[in-house]
């Protein structure tokens, strides 16, 4: 088990450390998936790509995936032929890390319908995105621009009832791009609970 | 394996209940709702305290959570025409964990309400408050929301009638940041974000910190510098990188103090003397390479000071006089230099020191204290009456002897004197340097004090090294006694400044006294020069310099401010509405006046208008007693008293004519409307 958890630690690159904002070129990275393999956001240069930030431990993620609304956004995103790809910047020993075989065992569950689950151990892509909340959303566009950044809607609650009369951010936007129009709420303030960075 | 499962295990159940799994059977904040009186009177504002007692290890949020967490919220379900307040937070905490900023209460707090009652209600009736409280909890490790079901069931009672926990809200409402009432103004360039908030210059500040309520104009997480510039106090740390118009937040200044404040987009002065925060400021390379250069050209300005310009002079004459002498000249250059140097370093060493040790000590903090004045007056007094030619000191009456050999002491000596008489000089250019040296770590921070050493001696340090420019200087010759004449009056303009600085600091007697203090010195020096004309020694100066000793510790180092002078002038005492109530009934007119420390309003009127003897003439004349409410402290009674008359904060002026309501006064005060009140 250990050098699994190694290898996947040790596959963290590519990322500034310089800020990551909203109209300026997303950085790339490499991270590990669920089943080991290396994806690189530029293996997605052309497509519209969406970053889910993830800790399955979570209440506010809870709300979006226990009622549904996290995976009915991530079809809806793919149907659209966009890349949806989810992040865990979780450190090892603290609450929502993931292995690889966890992570799968817990897409399979929640049909989730992102296009890869990866691994962040060390927090280096999160930190790279200034990602600070789960859940916390990123989409860059086909040109390789980041052109939303926030939260997945404007209810900054925990409750599912919530979800019903909010405006879903991502899906919004998605719409925008793929209608060639800017993306009119382009930032938001993310909401939820803080990303288990390790402690540097 | 077994780690494996072990992690699965606690996945799982961090997937099912998280809050269960911590804390079996108790909530992690435990929520209690109050109201100041359970009976309340129609038409009045009632006080509603939700008591928020987390389980340790646990955090409750602030209004604005930091880098994340969500605002707390209350969906009420009140009976007709009650209208609910926002909820009101007392002062957070700062929490960083793994790099990101939240803004918590780690302890129990208590948050306030305020619900309006509709007036018209009768005596009895039921009024059910019930509240759905969602607000986030949290430990380092995990986050639960929590869902708190509130209600509280009061009867409408008769006006007037006693609260019954007014004691206990009083201390709540006490931990409430109050209203700053002047404006500040905030700055965003280059990815920094520069706030300055009007803070009187001798309001204490303890362990500053700006808490931004508004999202988005400064990172959270970045440290926080704050420095004052007289009676601005100016935070800088990071921006976020959004435009916002305007920013709200609550400016910490102590342990359960804080101010809220709203700044718009305007200019920033420069940050000034730096105050310790919480964390460790840290600078980059090019904040130390900007400071030191602004260090070097501070300090070669310096030069043309008139206090400094006569000593560099003197010793510009003195190697004009040692000739051709490539290597003494460049002795005695480097020497200066050292002098410059050494003492710059000493006297930045101090203050790192002292700052190290809490003391908020600025630049020219030696001139802070009536005797280091005294001192340098009777210093430049003898440097004024030595170039005026009433004595003779060896190193100079020594002439070639003292290019040869003895000179690079000299020099040095020199030098020193230079940099420790420059520091007064120090003008408005050398803040930024000298405030971006105090927030820089201790070694680089002396390299800049160095740097400004390095300035100042620079002139010098050329001369020595330049024999060409030392060749433009005119030979030695008559001309050089008369100029050295003419440089004593600088020299004596100087001590005359710095007996009236000694006046301001130590009052009339002080001031006498080191006058005193120089007229026995100089008598001293006169008769050392007498027996110099007769080749005689310096015995005479010992009663002389004993004298100056007597001076410097007989001076008053308790300074005597202008302001309790003048509350002496106006006869205040201390508000209380039982006194102001005695003094009515007495058939006087009363001038009641609220103020704070913190209040640059409040201080510009007292120093204008209030503390002036016109006015306290005035006052006098018609017996118009004066009560001081003191809202520093958030005293509660005051409080009350400013909320009465709708003031959320201070100032407020208050004018009583005999048998007459209460006359309120404009914020801003002038002696010529205060001295028409009585009449």
């Amino acid at each position: 088990m250990k050098p699994i958890v190694f290898a996947i630690a040790a596959v963290a690159l590519a990322v500034p450390a310089a800020a990551t904002q909203v109209g300026q070129p997303a950085p790339n990275f490499k991270l590990n998936d669920a089943d080991g393999r290396t994806v690189s956001l530029a293996d997605y240069k052309g497509k519209t790509v969406v970053l889910e930030w993830h800790n399955p431990g979570c209440p506010y993620v809870r709300k979006h995936y226990d009622s549904g609304n996290m995976q009915k956004t991530q079809a809806a995103a793919r149907n659209d032929g966009a890349v949806w790809l989810t992040i865990n910047s979780g450190a090892p020993g603290k609450q929502g890390h993931m292995s690889g075989a966890e992570a799968k065992a817990l897409v399979a569950k929640e049909k989730a319908r992102s296009t890869a689950y990866l691994l962040d151990p060390k927090g280096v892509v999160g930190k790279g995105y200034q990602a600070k909340t789960t859940p916390h959303m990123y989409i860059v566009d086909k040109a390789g621009t980041l052109v939303y950044a926030g939260g997945i809607d404007d209810k900054p609650t925990s409750d599912k009832a919530d979800i019903a009369g909010a405006r879903n951010h991502v899906l919004a936007a998605l719409a925008e791009v793929q209608a060639g129009k800017p993306v009119s709420v382009a930032t938001s303030r993310p909401y939820g609970c803080t990303v288990k960075y390790p402690e540097s | 394996m077994r780690a494996f499962l072990f992690a699965l295990s606690l996945f799982w159940i961090g997937l099912t209940a998280p809050a269960v799994a911590q804390l079996p059977g108790q909530k992690a904040v435990a929520v209690e709702l109050l109201a100041e009186t359970n009976a309340p009177a129609a038409g009045e504002t009632l006080t509603l305290a939700l008591r928020m007692t987390p389980q340790p290890g646990w955090h409750g949020y602030w209004k604005n959570p930091g880098d994340a967490g969500v605002e707390s919220r209350i969906d009420w379900t009140l009976p007709a025409g009650v209208a609910p307040g926002p909820i009101q937070y007392p002062v957070p905490q700062t929490l960083i964990i793994a790099g990101l900023m939240n803004y918590v209460y780690e302890g129990p707090y208590v948050q306030l309400v305020e619900l309006k009652l509709p007036a018209g209600l009768a005596t009895g009736t039921k009024l059910p408050l019930r509240g759905k409280y969602d607000f986030l909890a949290c430990t380092d490790e995990i986050c639960v929301p929590q869902s708190a079901e509130l209600a509280l069931d009061l009867t409408v009672g008769a006006p007037g009638a006693p609260r019954a926990r007014q004691a206990d809200f009083d201390r709540y409402r006490q931990a409430l940041p109050k209203p700053l009432g002047s404006e500040a103004k905030f700055e965003t360039a280059n990815g920094r974000f520069r706030l300055a908030v009007p803070l009187p210059a001798d309001m204490a500040v303890a362990d500053p910190y700006f808490f931004p309520i508004t999202d988005g104009a400064l990172a959270y997480a970045a440290p926080q510098a704050v420095s004052r510039n007289g009676d601005m106090l100016i935070v800088e740390t990071d921006a976020a990188g959004q435009t916002v118009p305007l920013v709200e937040g609550v400016l910490k200044i102590g342990p359960n103090q804080g101010l809220t404040l709203t700044a718009r987009s305007g200019a920033v002065p420069a940050a000034g003397a730096a105050l310790a925060t919480g964390e460790a400021a840290s600078g980059g390379s090019t904040t130390i390479l900007a400071a030191l250069g602004g260090a070097l050209i501070g300090g070669l300005l310096l030069n043309i000071m008139p206090c400094v310009f006569p000593i560099l002079s003197l010793k510009a004459l003195s190697l004009a006089k040692a000739g051709g002498d490539e290597r003494a000249a460049r002795r005695e250059a480097l020497a200066y230099t050292a002098g410059v140097v050494l003492v710059c370093l000493a006297l930045g060493g101090l203050l790192l020191a002292l700052r190290a040790g809490g003391a908020t000590a600025g630049w020219a903090f030696q001139l802070q204290d009536p005797r280091v004045i005294l001192l340098l007056l009777l210093l430049v007094t003898a440097i004024s009456l030595n170039l005026a030619g009433l004595f003779e000191l060896p190193q100079i009456a020594g002439g070639e002897r003292l290019a040869r050999s003895g000179g690079a002491s000299g020099a040095f000596w020199t030098g020193a004197l230079a940099a420790f008489v420059a520091t007064p000089c120090t003008g408005p250019f050398m803040g930024a340097a000298l405030a971006a040296a105090l927030v820089l770590p201790t070694a680089a921070a002396l390299a800049v004090f160095a740097g400004l050493g390095l300035g100042l001696a620079l002139p010098f340090l050329l001369l020595g090294f330049v024999p060409a420019l030392r060749r433009m200087l005119p030979k030695p010759g008559a001309w050089m006694a008369r100029l050295r004449r003419i440089l004593s009056v600088p020299m004596f303009l100087t001590a005359l400044g710095l007996a009236w600085i000694l006046g301001r600091q130590s009052g009339v007697d002080g001031m006498a006294i080191g006058l005193a203090g120089a007229l026995a010195l100089a008598l001293g020096l006169w008769w050392v020069g007498r027996r110099q004309e007769n080749g005689l020694g310096w015995l005479p100066l010992a009663p002389a310099a004993l004298a100056a000793m007597a001076a410097i510790l007989l001076v008053p180092t308790a300074s005597a401010p202008a302001e309790a002078k003048a509350k002496d002038m106006l006869g205040a005492e201390p508000f209380s509405e039982a006194r102001l109530a005695t003094l009515q009934s007495e058939g006087r007119p009363v001038f009641v006046y609220f103020t704070a420390d913190w209040c640059v309003t409040c201080k510009v009127n007292e120093k204008t208008a209030l503390e002036r003897s016109d006015v306290a003439d005035a006052f006098a004349a018609r017996k118009v007693a004066v009560l001081v409410g003191d809202w520093t402290r958030g005293d509660a009674a005051i409080g009350r008293f400013l909320e009465a008359h709708g003031r959320s904060g201070v100032p407020l002026y208050l004018y009583y004519a005999p048998g007459r309501p209460a006359r309120v006064l404009p914020q801003v005060l002038t002696t010529g409307m205060l001295t028409a009140l009585p009449s």
